[in-house]
C-alpha cells in the first residue's frame, strides 16, 4: 500500500471532470456514507475507484445542517451559548468561549482575571478530552488490525469519563455545559475541585505510555498511517486548515501562543509540530498536545487567581442586552483548530449575522486533494486522522 | 384543521390461527404449557440479544459511544452495536435528523429485518428541540418512523439510554403476550421533507386564539424604551482586538482606503479585491481564515440605515499570517444583489467551499468559481435561508 501512495501527485486537480479522467468509463463509483461508522457522523464522499485506488473524491456535507446561524439571528445574545454548545459537541466549552468573546469584544467588556484563567483551564481540559476521543475513535477506524482497535477506544473513553465527571462537578452537565456568560463565567469552581483535577491529571499522565504503546509506538499503527494522506503545508494554509492538522504539516502556528487569548499570554505554551503531514504526524501531534495540556492544566490550577468570576457591569445581562452596531472577528484555538466568530451587530438585541468559522469544515475541504492515489481503507484512516466533527462542519 | 388520530393496530395474538398441528397441540394434554414456555423462551431471546444499529448523527452519538464504552458497557445487556442495518434489531436514532438526512434514515430503517424497534434518543430526535422551527430540521423522527421508546435529555446520560433499553425489553415482552398495542403511522406523516400534518387536534388550542396570536404571545416583542442595558464602553479587553499590521495599512492606503473604520473591516472596491488578496498573500498573509457574506436589504426598511442605501451583499474576508505575533487582515466588498463577486478560489484553494457555503445560504454569486454548487442544503433547494426576508420560524412544524 505504501508503494502506491508515493506516486500520488502533490496537488491533484479536484475540478477535473470524471469524463476526462475516465474516458472508457471503467471506474467504479462508491458512495461512502452518509451513514458509515467511520465518517464520524453524517458525511458522504463519492469515491471514483480504479480497482481499490481512489482516482477522484467528491465530498458532500450538509447532512447535519441545523441552521444554527439562522437560529442565532433570532435569539438574543445571552441565549446563544446553549445553542452553540451543540456545534462542536466534543469540546462544547470552546464554542461558548468563541461566542461570548465576540460579544465581549463588541461590548468592550473586561473579563475578570479569574474568569479568564478558568476559561483557559476549561479549554485545556476540553482539549485533553477531545484528543482522547480523537485518538480512540481513530484506532477504532483503523480497525482490528491493531490487535483490537477497540482496545484503545475503550481505554480512551475510560479517561474521558474522568474529565466529564470534573465538568459535571462544576456545571452539573456531562456536556452542553452552558457555563460561560458574556463577561465571565456562570459557575465558580467548587471547593476541593482542584485536588480532584490534579488526581485525574496524574491518572492520565500515568497512562500516557499505555496509549503511546497502543498507538504511535505500535508497528501496525505506524504501517497503517505513515505516508498516508500527506497534506502539503502550503496547501493546508491555503485551505485554511488549522490546529493539529496544520501543525502536522510542519507549520508552526498555534493561536494560543501566536495571538493569545484567555490567560495564554501569562503562561508559556509549547507548540507541538511534526513535519510528515501524514496521518501518523497528525496522531503524534495530538498525543504531544495531550501531554502539553496536562502541564498547562497544572499551571492554570496552581496560578488560579482569586476574585470575581464575572464582570460587575452589569451584574446580570438580560435578554434585552443590546450591542452597538459594528463588526468583529474573534478566533480562538480549539482542539480542532481556529474556531472563529464573525459577529455583525446592528444595535438591537439580536445578532444581524453570525458566521461561525468551523475548523473541521476547512479540514474536510482538504479531502479532494489528499485522497486521490490512496486505497479505500486508507480513506478511512485519512478521514479519521482529520478528526472532523460534523456538528460544526454543517452547523 | 381537524385531524383524525393515527389508527391503532393490535398485535396478532393468533386467535384466528388454524393449522392441523395447532389442533393436535390443543387436543393433547400438557402441550399448550410447553408452547407457552417456548414462547417465553422466544421473548427472552428477543430481549436479551438486541443488536443495535446506531443512527448516530450528532451529540447524542457521543453519549451513545460512551454507553457502549468502558464505564457503562451496554454489552452486558447483550446489546451489540452493529454498523449495518441488516444485522440489527433496534435502531437508535441519536441526534438531530435534518430534511437532507431523513430519506436516508427511512431507507436504512426499511433495510432492517422484522421484528424491529426504534428508540428516539435525545430531544432532537424526539421533537427537533430548539431547531424544530427551522427550515432544515425534521421536528421529531416520529413524523416518519414508528418510535417505541423515547429517551429524553440533551443529551441523555448513558444511564438514561440504558434505562430506555430496559423499557424496550419490557415492552417487547408485553408485546409477545399480546398485551400491548403498536401505534401505526399516519401515511400523511410519511411525507418527511414536508411534514405538514398537525399532530395535536386544533381543539386543544384555545378557540379564541389563532396560531399567529399564540406564537406572538410566546415571543413578546420587547419595548424599545425599557432599560436598554447598553453597556458603556470601557477599555478593550486585552488580546481581543485584531492586530492590524503596518503592511496591511500601507497596502490599503495604496488602494485608496485612507483609514481603518473602527467598527468593521475596510470596504474595498469590488474590482480591486482580487488584487488585494494576491498582494496580501505575497506579504505573508498565507492562511485563509474565513469568508462571511451578509445580506442587507434596501435602507428604507431598516432601522438606523441610510435610506438611500440599495439592497446589497457585503462579503467580508479574513486572512492571517502564520507564526508568533499572528496578524489578521480583513476587508469587505459591497456589491448590489444582482452582481457577482470575483472568486478567490484561484488565490486560496480553501475559498472554494467557503464561497459555496455563502452562495448556498446567503445567495451571493461568485464569478469564475470552478464549482459553484450548493453545499449545505439539498441540490434542488430553491431558497437562500440566511437572507433577511427568510423567516427564522419556519413552516415545517407549526404544531410543535
Amino acid at each position: 500500500m505504501t508503494q502506491l501512495t508515493v506516486t500520488a501527485q502533490k496537488r491533484p486537480n479536484p475540478y477535473l471532470s470524471i469524463d476526462s479522467l475516465d474516458p472508457e468509463s471503467e471506474l467504479m463509483l462508491l458512495h461512502f456514507g452518509p451513514q458509515h461508522p467511520s465518517t464520524h457522523g453524517v458525511f458522504r464522499m463519492d469515491l471514483y475507484l480504479d480497482g481499490e485506488i481512489i482516482v477522484k473524491a467528491v465530498p458532500h456535507c450538509g447532512y447535519l445542517h441545523r441552521a444554527v446561524e439562522k437560529l442565532c439571528e433570532k435569539l438574543s445574545y445571552v441565549q446563544l451559548t446553549p445553542i452553540v454548545d451543540k456545534n462542536d459537541y466534543v469540546a462544547p466549552m470552546t464554542n461558548e468561549q468563541a461566542i461570548v468573546m465576540a460579544c465581549e469584544a463588541m461590548l468592550k467588556l473586561e473579563v475578570p482575571r479569574r474568569a479568564r484563567w478558568m476559561r483557559a483551564l476549561f479549554a485545556e481540559l476540553q482539549r485533553i478530552a477531545s484528543h482522547l476521543l480523537a485518538i480512540g475513535t481513530f484506532c477504532l477506524d483503523l480497525g482490528g488490525a491493531l490487535g483490537g482497535g477497540s482496545t484503545a477506544f475503550i481505554y480512551c473513553f475510560r479517561e474521558r469519563e474522568l474529565i466529564l465527571d470534573l465538568f459535571e462537578d462544576v456545571t452539573g452537565a456531562r456536556f452542553h455545559y452552558n457555563t460561560h456568560t458574556i463577561g465571565g463565567n456562570r459557575h465558580d469552581l467548587p471547593a476541593g475541585w482542584g485536588a480532584k483535577v490534579k488526581a485525574v491529571l496524574d491518572v492520565i499522565e500515568a497512562r500516557m505510555p499505555e496509549y503511546a504503546a497502543l498507538t504511535i509506538e505500535n508497528r501496525i499503527f505506524q504501517q497503517r498511517t505513515k505516508n498516508v494522506g500527506v497534506l502539503d503545508g502550503e496547501l493546508a494554509l491555503e485551505l485554511g486548515v488549522t490546529g493539529p492538522n496544520l501543525r502536522a504539516s510542519g507549520i508552526d502556528h498555534d493561536l494560543r501562543r501566536d495571538a493569545p487569548f484567555h490567560a495564554y499570554d501569562e503562561v508559556k505554551v509549547n507548540v507541538a509540530v511534526a513535519t510528515g503531514g501524514d496521518c501518523y504526524a497528525r496522531s503524534i501531534v495530538r498525543v504531544a498536545e495531550v501531554k502539553e495540556s496536562l502541564r498547562l492544566c497544572r499551571a492554570f490550577l496552581d496560578g488560579m487567581p482569586e476574585g470575581p468570576i464575572n464582570s460587575g457591569k452589569p451584574t446580570k445581562l438580560t435578554v434585552q442586552t443590546k450591542i452597538p452596531a459594528g463588526q468583529v472577528y474573534v478566533g480562538i484555538e480549539t482542539p480542532r483548530g481556529e474556531l472563529g466568530t464573525w459577529l455583525i451587530t446592528d444595535g438591537t438585541q439580536n445578532a444581524y449575522r453570525l458566521k461561525i468559522r468551523p475548523p473541521s469544515l476547512h479540514a474536510l475541504s482538504a479531502l479532494p486533494y489528499i485522497l486521490p492515489g490512496y486505497t479505500v481503507s486508507d480513506a478511512v484512516a485519512i478521514l479519521g486522522s482529520l478528526d472532523p466533527i460534523m456538528g460544526e462542519v454543517d452547523r | 384543521m381537524a385531524v383524525t388520530p393515527p389508527p391503532l393496530r393490535t398485535v396478532d395474538t393468533g386467535a384466528g390461527f388454524r393449522h392441523p398441528l395447532y389442533q393436535v397441540m390443543l387436543e393433547t394434554p400438557g402441550l399448550t404449557v410447553g408452547t407457552a414456555a417456548l414462547d417465553d423462551l422466544l421473548s427472552w431471546g428477543l430481549t436479551k440479544a438486541m443488536w443495535i444499529f446506531p443512527m448516530a448523527t450528532s451529540c447524542c452519538g457521543i453519549e451513545f459511544m460512551a454507553t457502549a464504552a468502558s464505564r457503562v458497557d451496554i454489552d452486558r445487556m447483550g446489546v451489540i452495536v452493529r454498523a449495518t442495518p441488516r444485522q440489527a434489531d433496534v435502531m437508535v436514532v441519536a441526534g438531530t435528523i435534518t430534511t437532507k438526512m431523513a430519506p436516508r434514515v427511512l431507507k436504512l430503517w426499511e433495510q432492517m429485518p422484522e421484528p424491529k424497534w426504534c428508540i428516539a434518543m435525545g430531544s432532537c430526535a424526539i421533537s427537533g428541540d430548539f431547531y424544530r422551527n427551522l427550515y432544515s430540521v425534521v421536528p421529531g423522527i416520529d413524523t416518519f418512523l414508528p418510535v417505541d421508546v423515547y429517551v429524553p435529555g440533551c443529551p441523555p446520560n448513558p444511564e438514561a439510554l440504558m434505562h430506555g433499553m430496559m423499557r424496550l425489553q419490557e415492552k417487547i415482552q408485553r408485546q409477545r403476550k399480546g398485551e400491548n398495542v403498536v401505534p401505526e403511522l399516519n401515511p400523511d406523516l410519511l411525507k418527511i421533507t414536508q411534514p405538514s400534518v398537525p399532530r395535536l387536534n386544533e381543539a386543544t388550542r384555545s378557540p379564541t386564539q389563532t396560531l399567529e396570536q399564540e406564537r406572538a404571545s410566546e415571543n413578546p416583542t420587547l419595548d424599545e424604551e425599557t432599560d436598554p442595558l447598553v453597556v458603556p464602553p470601557s477599555e478593550p479587553a486585552p488580546g481581543l482586538a485584531p492586530l492590524v499590521g503596518a503592511d496591511f495599512q500601507a497596502l490599503l492606503i495604496e488602494l485608496g482606503v485612507a483609514e481603518l473604520p473602527k467598527d468593521g473591516p475596510p470596504v474595498i472596491p469590488a474590482a480591486q479585491h482580487l488584487e488585494l488578496a494576491r498582494r496580501l498573500k505575497g506579504l505573508g498573509y498565507r492562511q485563509l481564515v474565513t469568508i462571511a457574506a451578509s445580506h442587507w436589504p434596501a435602507g428604507k426598511g431598516r432601522k438606523g440605515a441610510d435610506a438611500a442605501e440599495v439592497e446589497h451583499h457585503e462579503i467580508a474576508y479574513a486572512l492571517r499570517t502564520v507564526g508568533p505575533g499572528s496578524r489578521l487582515a480583513s476587508w469587505a466588498v459591497k456589491v448590489p444583489v444582482a452582481e457577482p463577486v470575483l472568486t478567490l478560489a484561484g488565490v486560496f484553494a480553501g475559498a472554494d467551499w467557503q464561497e459555496r457555503e455563502q452562495f448556498d445560504l446567503v445567495g451571493v454569486r461568485f464569478a469564475g468559481h470552478p464549482d459553484l454548487r450548493r453545499i449545505m442544503q439539498t441540490e434542488n433547494a430553491t431558497t437562500h435561508p440566511l437572507r433577511r426576508e427568510f423567516p427564522a420560524d419556519a413552516h415545517l412544524a407549526p404544531w410543535r
